[in-house]
């Protein structure tokens, strides 16, 4: 056995790939964390991986456990970078793909597109057979049509095949038949079933699914089998683990199945970090505030338990309907809001921060590499809050006359100066976040003031004291390594399975078996499927949830189920914690029958995760960590003298007080006036801020 | 050692909310930008809350809902998405309640549904208005629509065809108090419930439609305490001032000129219309029409307005940004006791197939002239389909509430849209197959693409839907589709897209033809095959 145990995550995001590695002495107990950075490279993604973990002198043969979160499927389908599809149908339903909802975001614009379906109608075809909502066989599954759909596939130069009948969450029958069908006339090509994705209603929404993680499968296999076969090279003798979209990690193996569920790896990663950074700190209650480059992200949570949700949307917004993706994704909102966010003033005369990024190139217009737009980046470095002489860790040299020359340009139609002008992106930037983050806690019946805010990312620490403020939240943690924290959540992860399957019952204490009954066999089934991929069972924790409504209502409220059996002496408990929790978020109760309308089910393993040690509290004087002082304008509060400290030299205990900003290579965390600020044990920024 | 603070004094101010007497310098456009942003949110959060707790289908999935806040003179500041044609129409519901005379005191909330009481459509639209107060002072109202499943009358589902009076199509809701002073009059709510036939949905739609005003009432307190009511006020302003400027500069745009139009209705009647325009105005003349009617196709004026209101914007300022001074420019003439401007006893059930026919002879009007600038027609219709019977699994009575899918039409660059909701919609979703079989107990045998692709054009005209519903139980079918004879119109030379049609197939074999029809009893095994025109071409074939 080694004498220390060796954690690795590599998060590769769209600008950078991020390393975080833990080696913990067993003897000792110490623990040594590095982290490094290095460019993305598409797209042979893995190249970078392996460029940060030697940069990151990782010793691959030593290590235990490595997690991997990608962006390789969202940019795949953001790029229409997949392969050409072929989607089999129920008989009369091809066209679902294509109908899709009707509905138009854009509503008095005459001219709306409608997003195309990844599917053309000549690739959609469809075969006879039905089940009922109840999962009963109406018609048998005729497959004599199948060889010739898929030699009329083949002709067209199709590269997967996604299978998506009506009801299959309810009786997965025809589905399975019609791919083992597949597999045997096509050897070889990917085939999707819908049901092994979602097993929940909704047929538009099922079948983009499914149709999206085809398209994107190969290329996301073909990634992964790189991926282990690089690692295998460079010394690596465990298995690789993926991060999902609802905070967990799983095999390479059941990930390459289907990919769709990387989708949001990177943000779900930064989530749960938060959570479990929340959960160290004994801060149950956390804000996760996550902002990038082209985008800020929050999520809520709450007791320390996330929110996986299944309604997720890409490229939806007010201009257009998007494309559903039914897999578990935490629940997060995300903002066109970044450090690359565009500054630009519309024919109205009014200022807009976003959604438009300037990206890596040409990036900021302090880059100087041609970009002539004011960013957020331009404004914050204009106004002092990131230091110009320490641009990027010193690795870039900010061009100030181009910053300078792009915010005037945005004054000059505003009619003010370039400081107001500058002073106006933060503020109408930091506008921006506050409705994201009102939308994840005020919007669903939660107080903020009741909540920590966890920052991080490159943009987290420069915002998130003017933004607590805002909305009254008194404490916020930066997280030590703000800037990869996204890597460290993957270190702290468990491998993890949401499941999700529509069951439509009446709560009443009659149907309470019926519902132990469908909890079971989920249950087992997820047990069974594990226990194939070699996972021992009795490493398996599972938690039981069930998503409830009122009568003839349409949308669902979750609510844990504890680890009790569901009986009939149970149910009056169940509706109650229903109703506290519909009317926490709605404001009142109804005198109406409760319905069931799913389960879903998390199981989860440990398989290694980090165990973080506190540091003991020191003694050391602050001072020690101060390299100066420079001018800061705090937009709203005014323009200070601030007292700037280097964070790689900040040490467990060091207290100090605002006006201050703590710079390290790749964050800056801006403390106002009279806040004050704490090391804790693990060497995150605590800081308190003032009424 | 700090700098510069005096110059940020008038900022710090206005975010603690100083806002002292005698301060009268104009607040910097970005704290007005950051106010009219909490407005915009508080208008989308109403929706949001809405559409989650609402027991409709009608509501919380077809989306036949609307959420808005105005100020305290009824003037429109923004709304929640929903649809557009319920943009224009809680404005119109507050004023009435503001010029009815009532005193309205922090913690009322107010109901009204009657065309002549404010409530603009058809008594199943049922408005909740709710004025939203600061240290004692109305600054705002905060109110929401929602279309009610049953609100009594001589039919289920409150809309019949042959309704020849408003008082057959339901309860009538005269704008008055449903709490006072924070206290609910438990009387009201019993009327209510004692009045539906669906008294479960009723207080469940209720209810959601209070806690969508609440939720709004509480976002702008907490602006206007934040900024300061002067600071609120001039943002307000400002707002509308921009949104004036959105819509003039479109106009601009426009060559003046006046613009005729005839057109042939369904019913054999002629419409027309006039539309002027001018570089600051654009006026809507609708008062040679045919009188109103004893059968449920009229509308209010201010539905009339709202067709106009919509190909206003359409035109001018296409963007989601609306409130009363993207209306100002507009002028609508109508003749009280006409079709456009029903008054009295004059039922209104079907309303919406005037109000969209009207939208789209406006449309056509205004296309003929600027072809390239606006796509030929669409399927024009609601295409309301309403299925009431007991559920075969489980015994439960449902009514199935739904509009229809169809083809919208060419433009001068590109080929018309399948299958998208008529341009009175937005985010109205279709009910999945799946939730319907649920829900309803009915089959949907398929749900497809009309086969059949658009008239010939440079640009064809998009696909119409087909979809057919098959009874497993007893039920009754009441529909109303208009552009059932006289076909969608091409442009520029392009093609017509055809026409709606609705048909019951028995299980013997006979059809029916039942474009507009009331109570159809239907029967185990029947089938209801319904489809959709495609949208007009646009030019002729190169």
């Amino acid at each position: 056995m080694s004498k220390k145990i060796t954690t690795v995550a590599t998060d590769v995001g769209g600008t950078f790939t991020d390393l975080v590695c833990f080696e913990l002495d067993r003897e000792s107990g110490r623990s040594v964390v590095r982290t490094a950075k290095t460019a993305t490279t598409p797209p042979d993604y893995e190249r970078g991986m392996m460029e940060v973990l030697h940069k990151g002198k990782v010793e691959l043969a030593e290590v235990d456990l490595l997690a991997h979160g990608t962006t390789v499927v969202i940019n795949a389908l953001t790029e229409r970078k997949g392969v050409k599809v072929g989607l089999i149908a129920t008989e009369g339903f091809r066209d679902t793909l294509e109908i899709a909802r009707g509905n138009r975001p854009d509503f008095f614009n005459l001219h709306y597109v409608k997003p195309p379906p990844f599917v053309p109608r000549h690739l959609r075809r469809e075969l006879p057979g039905r089940m009922s909502y109840r999962g009963e066989e109406m018609r048998p599954l005729d497959l004599s049509p199948l060889a010739g759909i898929l030699a009329d596939f083949r002709k067209e130069g199709v590269e997967a095949v996604a299978i998506s009948f009506l009801h299959s969450y309810a009786n997965t029958a025809h589905e399975q038949a019609a791919e083992d069908g597949v597999r045997r006339l096509w050897p070889g090509v990917p085939v999707v079933s819908s049901h092994s994705i979602a097993r929940e209603w909704r047929e538009y929404e099922r079948t983009n699914t499914t149709v999206l993680s085809a398209y994107v499968q190969p290329a996301a296999e073909s990634y992964l089998e790189r991926l282990s076969t690089a690692l295998k090279e460079g010394g690596f003798s465990g298995t690789p683990y993926v991060m999902q979209s609802n905070c967990g990690i799983d095999s390479i193996r059941s990930t390459a199945r289907t990919p769709i569920t990387m989708i949001e790896s990177g943000p779900s990663s930064g989530v749960w970090g938060a959570a479990e950074l929340g959960r160290l700190t004994g801060n149950l209650n956390v804000i996760a505030l996550d902002i990038g480059g082209t985008t800020a992200k929050c999520s809520l949570i709450e007791n320390g338990n996330i929110r996986i949700v299944t309604d997720y949307w890409i490229e939806k917004d007010r201009k257009s309907a998007g494309y559903p993706v039914m897999v578990p994704v935490v629940d997060l909102v995300e903002i066109g809001n970044g450090g690359g966010s565009i500054a630009w003033v519309d024919d109205f005369g009014k200022l807009h921060v976003g959604p438009q990024s300037a990206g890596a190139v040409p990036g900021p217009a302090a880059y100087g590499i041609g970009g002539n737009k004011a960013t957020t980046t331009d404004a914050n470095l204009w106004l002092g809050r990131i230091n110009r002489d320490y641009f990027c860790g010193g690795d870039l040299t900010a061009d100030m006359d181009a910053a300078g020359q792009a915010i005037a340009a945005i004054g000059d139609k505003l009619g003010m100066d370039a400081d107001s002008a500058a002073r106006g992106i933060i503020r109408i930037a930091n506008n921006n976040m506050v409705n994201a983050l009102k939308l994840v806690s005020l919007n669903r019946g939660y107080d903020p003031r009741d909540f920590t805010l966890v920052a991080f990312g490159g943009g987290g620490g420069m915002h998130a004291v003017a933004l607590a403020k805002e909305l009254g939240i008194s404490k916020v943690v930066i997280p030590a390594d703000a800037a990869v924290f996204s890597a460290w959540g993957m270190t702290m992860s468990d491998l993890r399975r949401d499941l999700v399957v529509t069951k439509l019952m009446d709560l009443k204490a009659d149907t309470a078996d019926s519902i132990e009954i469908a909890l079971r066999e989920t249950e087992k089934a997820a047990r069974t499927q594990f226990e194939n991929e070699g996972v021992d069972p009795s490493a398996l924790t599972f938690r039981r949830f069930g998503k409830f409504r009122y009568q003839n209502q349409e949308h669902t409220t979750e609510v844990d189920l504890g680890g009790h059996t569901v009986s009939a002496d149970r149910i009056s408990q169940i509706r109650e914690d229903f109703e506290a929790a519909y009317e926490r978020e709605y404001t009142y109760r109804l005198d109406a029958p409760v319905e069931l309308v799913g389960i879903h089910l998390t199981a989860t393993a440990a398989v290694g995760k980090v165990e973080m040690e506190p540091q003991p509290i020191g003694t050391t004087d602050p001072a020690t960590a101060v390299k100066g002082s420079r001018r800061v304008d705090f937009a709203l509060e005014g323009i200070f003298e601030a007292t700037t400290y280097d964070g790689q030299r900040l040490a467990p205990g060091m207290r100090f007080q605002g006006p201050a900003v703590i710079e390290d290579s790749g964050s800056t965390a801006l403390i106002h006036e009279a806040n004050q600020v704490e090391i804790d044990a693990f060497g995150n920024i605590v800081i308190t801020v003032e009424e | 050692m700090t700098f510069g603070r005096l110059e940020f004094q008038f900022l710090s101010k206005a975010v603690q909310g100083e806002d002292e007497a005698g301060d009268d310098a104009e607040p910097d456009p970005i704290t007005l930008a950051v106010i009219q942003a909490g407005l915009s949110a508080a208008a989308d959060e109403m929706f949001s809350t809405l559409r989650k707790t609402a027991m409709s289908p009608i509501i919380h999935e077809v989306l036949d809902a609307g959420t808005g806040v105005t100020d305290d003179s009824g003037s429109l500041l923004g709304s929640g998405a929903g649809i557009p044609t319920f943009v224009g129409v809680l404005d119109k519901a507050v004023k009435h309640i503001i010029n009815s005379g009532v005193q309205a005191a922090e913690g009322d909330i107010f109901i009204t549904n009657d065309p002549n009481h404010g409530g603009v459509t058809h008594l199943s639209d049922v408005v909740i208005a709710m004025p939203v107060f600061l240290n004692g002072e109305n600054i705002a109202w905060t109110a929401s629509i929602a279309h009610w499943s049953d609100v009594g009358g001589m039919t289920p589902g409150s809309m019949s065809v042959r309704a020849t009076e408003l008082l057959q199509e339901g309860l009538r809701l005269p704008a008055v108090r449903l709490f006072e002073r924070g206290r609910k009059l438990t009387s009201m709510f019993d009327i209510l419930a004692a009045n539906s036939r669906m008294p479960d949905f009723a207080l469940g739609d209720l209810w959601a439609q209070v806690a969508a005003c609440r939720r709004g009432g509480n976002r702008i307190t907490q602006i206007a305490k934040t900024y300061g009511i002067r600071i609120y006020r001039a943002a307000l302003r400002d707002m509308f001032a921009e949104g004036e400027r959105r819509v003039l500069a479109g106009l601009a745009s426009l060559p003046e000129g006046d613009h005729s139009i005839v057109e042939e209705q369904d019913s054999g009647e002629a419409w027309n219309a006039t539309i002027t325009i001018t570089g600051k105005e654009f006026i809507v003349d609708l008062r040679d029409n045919p009188d109103q009617k004893s059968s449920p196709f009229n509308t209010s004026r201010d539905g009339s307005v709202i067709s106009a209101q919509m190909i206003f914007k359409a035109l001018t300022d296409p963007e989601l940004f609306t409130n009363e001074g993207s209306f100002r420019p507009l002028r609508v003439l109508t003749r009280p006791g006409s079709v456009f401007h029903a008054t009295g006893s004059a039922p209104h059930g079907y309303y919406f197939e005037t109000r969209i026919r009207l939208y789209d002879m406006l449309w056509r009007c205004l296309a003929e002239s600027f072809p390239d600038r606006l796509p030929a027609g669409h399927f024009a219709s609601i295409c309301g389909t309403v299925l009431a019977g007991e559920h075969p699994d489980t015994g439960r009575n449902f009514t199935m509430v739904e509009p229809q899918m169809g083809g919208w039409g060419a433009t001068s660059v590109r080929n018309g849209l399948d299958c998208m909701f008529s341009s009175g919609h937005g985010e109205t979703y279709n009910c999945p197959a799946e939730i319907c079989e649920a829900r309803y107990g009915i089959d949907v045998i398929w749900k497809r693409l009309g086969e059949h692709d658009g008239g010939p054009g440079r640009h064809v005209g998009g696909r119409g839907l087909s979809v057919s519903y098959r009874m497993r139980g007893p039920a009754t079918l009441s529909a109303g589709y208009s552009r059932n004879r006289i076909p969608v119109w091409g442009l520029n030379g392009g093609a017509e897209g055809g026409t709606n049609r609705l048909t019951v197939s028995r299980i013997d074999g006979r059809c029916e033809n039942c474009a507009f029809v009331s109570d159809l009893r239907l029967e185990s095994g029947d089938e209801i095959i319904v489809e959709t025109a495609h949208g007009g071409s646009w030019g002729i074939p190169d």
